[in-house]
């Protein structure tokens, strides 16, 4: 690839010697989800032993290969895996490969590590529901789909990968599907996804037609030469593809609905790693974003958008998972904030602690949901540090690092994304940022207070809390099948790097973080007279608004006042979120107007008009002649023997009598 | 003294006669026995009429074929019979505009 060399790229691309590790890391989640799908039944409780282990092996031998990614430059080390796989009409066949560099290498550590935690967890979680070999079978099946996402080397292999991890998240929030809501999430989630698939695979097309290739690298490497345009074109479609996955404006409606799904599903999929594919797919497409202004101004300003309209809604969330769902959707706002405006380090940075973090807060809310028979409702929580001190530390912790606190994990990645906005040239995104640090305080603690502090409010009657009457579920009927330490300790575990996961980038731009991602992707466009403030001070701004949140937090819901007085104030609180809130700033009702109503009434019109008296009435009338003419021709059927025969005579002599004269006048 | 040789229209007109006796027996007939003994009328008025040109044309052939209708029509006695007999024990009588089970 000349183009590359006069790049500057070190390009050793598709080396002949298929990295054997790298195979085992990605096909053995696919082998586990094959053998659990199959003797599933035959499994019983070995089936989440099995998923837990194949997925554990994959993370060893992740760790034993590594070596080979770290620190080699992003896009050098692939594998060929098939030379010229013809690729429908393009002659000239496609190649298809493994990228093992260390952005490969990252979410593959996070994919197969989170992972393997959740896993784990989940046999705890899913011990008393019957068909947990079915759901260890998905969540293998995702992990193998999210491997090939993270890991192809070129666009198809990525679309592969992108819509199976769609469809295992489909599997996976319809995992109950006797519950009509979990089955509706499913859908929309689905159907939502697709809408990203047709981007990724207009992008494709796009690239394809002006490229003549979809390898990465190739793509890459012309890209500055083609019009700009087209690479606009190319990132948008992308970026379509990004915001359907990763829950941004105005796609993001399906993650919420989405926490319709067994708690480990939410923490794997909807916070830990599928979401977070739209981030991995800008940075690895960093080439194109460097190559148009306008795609990172977009971008950019998307991700703000979301960041702010996940935290303001995680206000007024009263479901646990709800209000973890919407400070997914804000985080990764951050994130895609940070790759879209050209700071990919801290964009990246954010989603290694985030993965940790959120997957903690997640298995910990699922520890109280366990613990209190499936209620999801903070209003009907309450004091519950003391019943489990584990769920307590989890989500205290989480809460801590999630609002960047001094020393845990998201204080590093926050702030490189915060200051990151204002590096590059974007004051007003930086001010969006710092302000939703501020609300991500309020309602994290919010959380915490509401759930863990005051009294326990599970015995209050659902009127007086405003709560309204849940429907008997019958999703684990036995909670307590497995140990309790099975579920705790994977939380204990994921408590480690929650703290620490952010000292990577000590020192910034000369840590080993900012090193192990050696393409260069400092390219800045603008940057005018740089940043009016030092990213001390940047920090210390930010500190001050998240201590105001949750300062605010503490007056509403910490005081001593605001505990002893709590049923009351929750229902007014209930009763009082103001319209916009409460229906999620109308985004539903938006799409309702705009794209499933007038779909609909499509559909209605055809159904009543074009399907009866068009395609119904052509078929109709074929079997409608064909019976008159039974009808009428039944008739000349006498049944008598004797007409039959004189009928043949007749016809005999008609015959004869045709050849004897007619023939011989020719 | 040698035979004198019979002229092949003479044939072919006994054939004609014997195939329309059997013709007007399937058409006006309703015993079935005698329907197919009608048919069998116009098997072998067939058979004559294919000997007569195979000696007149001294071709093989024609004899030949007359073998194979006899094969028929052995077959066809057979088929025929049996089926006027299940008939018969079905519904007791011997009149075929009677069985029209197959009417329209």
């Amino acid at each position: 690839m000349p183009s590359f060399v006069s790049a500057g790229w070190a390009v050793a691309h598709h080396t002949n010697n298929p990295d054997p590790l790298l195979l085992a890391i990605w096909l053995l989640p696919l082998a586990g989800a094959l053998v659990l799908w199959a003797f599933g039944p035959q499994l019983r409780r070995g089936a989440g032993p099995l998923a837990t282990a194949v997925v554990a092996a994959c993370f060893v031998l992740t760790l034993l290969d590594a070596h080979v990614a770290f620190g080699s430059p992003l896009y050098a080390n692939g594998v060929g895996l098939g030379n010229g796989v013809p690729l429908g009409s393009w002659t000239g066949g496609f190649t298809f490969g493994l990228f093992w560099d260390p952005l490969a290498l990252l979410w593959t550590l996070i994919i197969t590590g989170v992972g393997g935690l959740i896993h784990l967890y989940s046999i705890g979680y899913m011990a008393g529901d019957r068909a947990s070999a079915r759901f260890f079978a998905y969540l293998n099946f995702f992990v193998f789909a999210m491997l090939t996402l993270v890991l192809s080397d070129n666009f198809v292999g990525l679309l592969i990968g992108w819509g199976l991890v769609g469809l295992a998240s489909y599997f996976l929030i319809g995992f109950w599907f006797f519950k009509p809501t979990a089955v509706a999430a499913a859908r929309k989630a689905f159907v939502i996804n697709v809408v990203g698939d047709v981007g990724l695979m207009l992008a494709i097309f796009v690239m394809f037609a002006y490229t003549g290739s979809v390898t990465y690298l190739e793509v890459f490497g012309r890209a500055p030469t083609l019009p700009h345009g087209v690479v606009l074109l190319i990132c948008v479609g992308l970026f379509v593809a990004c915001a359907a996955k990763s829950a941004q404006l105005p796609l993001h409606t399906w993650l919420p609905d989405a926490m319709e799904g067994p708690t480990p599903v939410s923490a794997l999929i909807h916070a830990a790693t599928m979401v977070t594919a739209g981030v991995y797919l800008i940075a690895r497409c960093a080439p194109l974003w460097d190559s148009s202004p306008e795609a990172r101004a977009l971008v950019g300003t998307i991700g703000a958008l979301t960041a702010l309209t996940g935290a303001l809604l995680g206000i007024a969330q009263w479901d646990i998972k709800r209000i973890l769902a919407y400070s997914t959707m804000s985080q990764i706002g951050y994130m895609i904030m940070g790759v879209g405006v050209g700071a990919y380090q801290a964009g990246i940075l954010h989603f290694f602690t985030h993965a940790f973090f959120k997957a903690l807060l997640f298995l910990g809310a699922g520890l109280v949901i366990h613990e209190l028979h499936d209620e999801q409702d903070v209003r009907k929580m309450g004091g519950l540090w003391k019943r489990t001190p584990v769920a307590f530390a989890a989500i205290a912790i989480g809460t801590l690092s999630i609002i960047g606190f001094p020393g845990f994990a998201g204080f590093f990645s926050k702030d490189a994304v915060i200051y990151g906005t204002l590096d590059r040239g974007h004051p007003a995104l930086y001010a969006i940022a710092v302000l939703t640090a501020g609300i991500t305080a309020y309602y994290m603690f919010r959380l915490l207070f509401v759930t863990f502090f005051g009294t326990y409010r599970g015995d209050v009657p659902d009127a007086d809390l405003g709560v309204p009457a849940r429907p008997q579920s019958e999703a684990h009927a036995d909670h307590h099948a497995a140990p309790r330490w099975l579920m705790e300790a994977p939380v204990i575990l994921l408590m480690i790097p929650s703290v620490i996961a952010g000292y990577v980038a000590i020192g910034g731009a000369g840590s080993t973080w900012w090193k192990f991602f050696t393409y260069d992707f400092s390219t800045r466009i603008d940057l005018g007279s740089g940043p009016a403030i030092s990213e001390t001070v940047s920090t210390l701004v930010v500190l001050a608004v998240v201590a105001v949140g949750v300062g605010v937090a503490y007056l509403r819901y910490g005081t001593a006042g605001a505990r002893s007085g709590a049923v009351e104030r929750l229902r007014l609180e209930g009763a009082r979120i103001p319209q916009p809130f409460a229906r999620a700033f109308y985004f539903d009702d938006l799409i309702d107007a705009l794209i499933v109503r007038p779909a609909r009434a499509l559909g209605l019109a055809f159904a009543r008009f074009v399907d009866p008296h068009v395609l119904d009435a052509a078929v109709t009338d074929v079997a409608r002649f064909a019976g008159l003419l039974g009808r009428e021709l039944r008739g000349i059927q006498t049944g008598l023997v004797r007409a039959y025969a004189f009928v043949i005579v007749g016809c005999a002599v008609v015959f004869i009598a045709y050849f004897a004269f007619a023939g011989f006048a020719r | 003294m040698t035979p004198m040789p019979v002229d092949v229209s003479n044939y072919v007109g006994l054939s004609a006669v014997i195939f329309f006796i059997g013709v007007a027996g399937v058409l006006a007939r309703r015993n079935p026995l005698i329907v197919l003994m009608s048919i069998e009328l116009m098997f072998n008025a067939a058979n004559l009429a294919l000997v007569a040109f195979a000696r007149l044309w001294q071709n093989n052939a024609g004899h030949i074929f007359a073998f194979l209708v006899i094969t028929v029509a052995a077959a066809e006695a057979a088929i025929g019979l049996a089926i006027v007999v299940a008939v018969f024990r079905r519904s007791k009588n011997v009149d075929v505009d009677e069985v029209a089970g197959l009417r329209g």
